[in-house]
């Protein structure tokens, strides 16, 4: 799963369904869905968080506007989410999918978002308890350094 | 009331102690040595409902799975097998076959040691289409690109739309290997995704491949001494560790 989600679109065909996308947009001042679509997949793999953000609004469009391709976009809704650590928001969405239909590509995905999100869980209460040791530490160190002198004014 | 303030340094102490253990550890875990000396990027292709998947997770699960529903975008398999005492790790993307995804799974196919390319012996249309994929396949990799074709469903005899024969001098015109499994009894599965390794390290061994190609999709990983003498250490830091 690392594999799939750190996969990164390659630049030139990110590019090329850029290209093509704006092409449409001029001439017919309309894209159609697939064209949409195509730059979407690419945007979500971008490495840049602003693309993925870009290509996660264009799905959001997409599964309001495009009923039949709706399976493929809120799996890539979940998966470009899950790429910027938005792990609620991928969370919904696998749930979305499952409970329209069983599939183990986005049964995986699920697990694969709840690990993630709790290892940053663990990771932030790792931060916060090692803050508290210091902290008691810098008070620890305090006390005694008064009792000494409270000692030895003694 | 100093005994106490000893006391709690004492657990304070103890506590440090244990974080760094843990700090110790994550190097430890990412920094472990390589199991396998090679990867190699395989792509799976072809069209809609041949079995593309079922094939994947025959080969990786040892499992047929029933009722597979179409996959979404591409899907990612990996299997350690063993080529002449070598271990290769098979890195392997599973293309979606709905037309919609054509396009954009082509990137995936950059890179590829070895292809497999996958029709129906039940449903001609599929193998009709074979030359459009192979199109695609011979534009976007490389020459030294392993194709394997793979007439998937034999179990379905009563129903087969292509002979065998026709198939191999398909095979044989066009330079591929070739075999028909089946991801349901399993038959000839391993043997496809094992022939193709063969090859492609067949190919590496007669300098065919060029290891440092960007794009040969062979990553060679030679045991590093400095790599595995640190994680040894490591190891011992973790034995003396009380945590």
């Amino acid at each position: 799963m690392d594999e799939l989600l750190n996969d990164v679109v390659p630049q030139e065909d990110l590019e090329r369904f850029e290209k093509k996308y704006h092409h449409e947009l001029e001439l017919d001042g309309e894209v159609t869905s697939e064209t949409k679509f195509e730059y979407a997949f690419c945007l979500v793999r971008s490495r840049y968080t602003n693309d993925i953000r870009k290509g996660l609004m264009f799905l959001e469009d997409l599964a309001r506007t495009h009923p039949d391709g709706r399976r493929d976009y809120i799996y890539y809704l979940a998966f470009g989410n899950a790429r910027i650590k938005n792990y609620t928001e991928g969370l919904k969405y696998c749930k979305a999918f499952l409970e329209i239909e069983s599939n183990d590509q986005v049964r995986s995905l699920e697990e694969y978002i709840k690990k993630q999100s709790d290892k940053e869980v663990a990771k932030g209460m790792a931060v916060a308890g090692g803050a508290a040791l210091v902290l008691g530490g810098i008070l620890g160190l305090g006390i005694a350094m008064s009792r000494n002198k409270q000692k030895r004014d003694k | 009331m100093n005994v106490k303030m000893s006391k709690v340094r004492g657990i304070a102490n103890k506590l440090h102690e244990r974080i760094d253990c843990l700090i110790e550890k994550c190097p430890n875990m990412t920094a472990a040595p390589y199991n396998y000396n090679y990867i190699f990027k395989y792509i799976i292709i072809g069209d809609m409902g041949v079995g593309k998947s079922c094939l994947l997770h025959q080969f990786t699960e040892k499992k047929f799975m029933a009722n597979c529903p179409h996959t979404i975008g591409v899907e990612f398999g990996t299997r350690i097998i063993e080529v002449d005492d070598k271990k290769i790790k098979l890195q392997i993307w599973d293309t979606a076959g709905q037309e919609r995804f054509r396009a954009v799974t082509r990137s995936y196919y950059r890179g590829a040691a070895g292809a497999l390319m996958v029709y129906d012996i039940t449903r001609r249309s599929t193998y009709n289409h074979l030359s459009s994929w192979l199109t695609d396949t011979r534009n976007l990799t490389n020459p030294s690109t392993v194709i394997f074709l793979i007439g998937n469903k034999s179990d379905l005899e009563s129903t087969r739309e292509v002979t065998y024969e026709e198939a191999k001098e398909f095979a044989d015109e066009n330079g591929l290997m070739f075999l028909e499994a089946s991801a349901m009894t399993g038959q000839n599965v391993e043997e496809a995704f094992l022939e193709t390794a063969r090859k492609i390290y067949q190919n590496i061994q007669e300098g065919r491949l060029d290891l440092n190609a960007s794009e040969s999709g062979v990553q060679h990983r030679p045991s590093q001494p400095s790599r595995t003498s640190l994680s040894s250490e490591a190891a011992n830091a973790k034995d003396q560790c009380s945590c």
